[in-house]
């Protein structure tokens, strides 16, 4: 094969320019491979072709190279790693200082993602700690709230624990005349108990079965001193147990009867609910 | 290179500052149009970007890759429908053969169409429809009603004219 002549025929030119036609292609290409010789003519007219090109060029404008430098910005923040070959290319390079911009705006955006991840995970903490807090004011108010109601039952526990000490060191105290007072004409089995000390003048009055007073009524209790009565005390509507009534320095029996609200200064005999002798 | 297929954004933009001016010259040598050269440039350089890794130097000179990827996205988009849309305002002669264009931008004292315009008439025809337009032999022998032998041989004889030029 002539070789020269093959050289000199054009088809270098046509497969450097991309003229050539596939067939021409898969020839040459077979070719290279056995003879140098046509590889270093393809070098040279490609590297005449490029020399001439330089010299005609026309500069693009500026904004070419942002807008693309910009639109291929996502794909270095995968590959932009510092690696020693990086570091040996900067330094053999003159334009460090515009390479080292480029890598600073990086450090920037990575910091921004960074400072904007940080918000969003600081912003779902407070809005999950907000909520964790909230919830334990509303337990601690509840807890609260029944400690309340606990402490309130204890105190009516506790006062009828008290009246019941009251009632068993009464009853178990010599001192004290315990009498019981029922319904004189037997009809009613209506029944109080009055616990006078007589060491103190003390009187306390059980009702242990009255029927509920009227309105603007109101049951009195009254000492019987030599058949006259002596008013020992208003029964308060409010007392549940053991109540206190006024001090009787001398009796012989006891007597309940129902009056005006307020009470009466001699007892209205026709309403005796309960009588009791000493 | 070993930086650029690794993709590595500063030896990118040391390519561009290196080739932008020569491809963007090529570029318009084959569209006319400066707005549509600008974004067939950029165009271009996201492919050069994107297919680097399909790049092999020991099968050519980077420059003479980039050159036809410049060529063929520059002929692509003057073949586009758009653009031939926006010219038929403007050319109502035929639009196949605007070698002697110095009407659109002077860009025949550009790139290559500054060596092709040393060649002789006969010659400049072909590499123009050929090289600039992407013509085939078959159809700018068609076009030219040139014999398809004819144009073989004076593409070649074009083409060592143009290689005695820039020798």
């Amino acid at each position: 094969m002539d070789l020269q002549a093959y050289i000199q025929s054009g088809v270098v030119e046509s497969y450097v320019l991309g003229l050539a036609e596939d067939q021409e292609v898969v020839e040459i290409e077979q070719l290279i491979v056995q003879y140098p010789v046509i590889q270093l003519a393809i070098d040279e007219f490609a590297i005449a072709l490029e020399k001439e090109a330089f010299e005609n060029s026309l500069t693009p404008p500026g904004f070419i190279k942002q807008k693309l430098m910009a639109e291929l910005a996502f794909s270095y923040k995968n590959n932009d790693k510092a690696n020693p070959l990086m570091i040996a290319y900067n330094s053999q390079n003159e334009n460090t200082t515009g390479q080292y911009q480029g890598k600073s705006s990086t450090y920037w955006k990575i910091l921004a993602a960074a400072s904007v991840i940080l918000f969003f995970v600081s912003a779902a903490a407070n809005f999950y700690l907000y909520n964790k807090y909230n919830t334990t004011n509303n337990k601690y108010t509840a807890l609260l709230n029944e400690r309340n109601l606990l402490q309130a039952s204890n105190q009516v526990i506790q006062a009828k624990v008290n009246n019941y000490q009251l009632a068993t060191a009464m009853m178990a105290n010599p001192a004290i005349v315990t009498v019981q007072m029922t319904d004189p004409s037997l009809k009613e089995n209506n029944m109080t108990t009055v616990f006078w000390d007589k060491s103190n003048k003390k009187v306390y009055l059980l009702t242990n079965k009255l029927p509920l007073p009227g309105p603007n009524k109101q049951y009195q209790l009254w000492a019987l001193v030599n058949n006259v009565p002596v008013n020992a005390g208003l029964l308060d509507p409010t007392c549940t147990s053991l109540c206190k009534m006024k001090n009787v320095d001398d009796a012989q029996a006891f007597a309940i009867t129902l009056e005006n609200k307020g009470g009466s200064e001699t007892p209205n005999l026709g309403q005796l609910f309960v009588l009791g002798k000493i | 290179m070993l930086l650029l297929k690794q993709r590595d954004q500063d030896a990118f933009g040391y390519l561009y500052d290196n080739y932008s001016s020569t491809l963007y010259s090529i570029i318009l040598n084959i569209v006319p149009d400066r707005d549509l050269a600008n974004d067939v440039l950029q165009d271009v350089f996201v492919k050069i970007w994107k297919q680097i890794e399909s790049y092999d130097n020991t099968r050519g000179r980077l420059f003479t890759w980039m050159l036809n990827i410049s060529r063929n996205a520059s002929i692509d988009a003057v073949r586009s429908k758009g653009y031939q849309k926006s010219q038929q305002n403007r050319e109502l002669t035929e639009n196949m053969y605007h070698a002697g264009g110095s009407t659109e931008l002077n860009t025949d004292q550009i790139g290559l169409r500054k060596i092709v315009n040393k060649l002789k008439e006969e010659h400049k025809v072909l590499i123009v429809l050929s090289y600039f337009e992407g013509y085939t032999q078959d159809e700018i022998s068609k076009t030219l009603n040139i014999p398809l032998g004819t144009v073989k041989t004076r593409m070649r004889n074009a083409l060592i004219q143009l290689r005695q030029i820039i020798k």
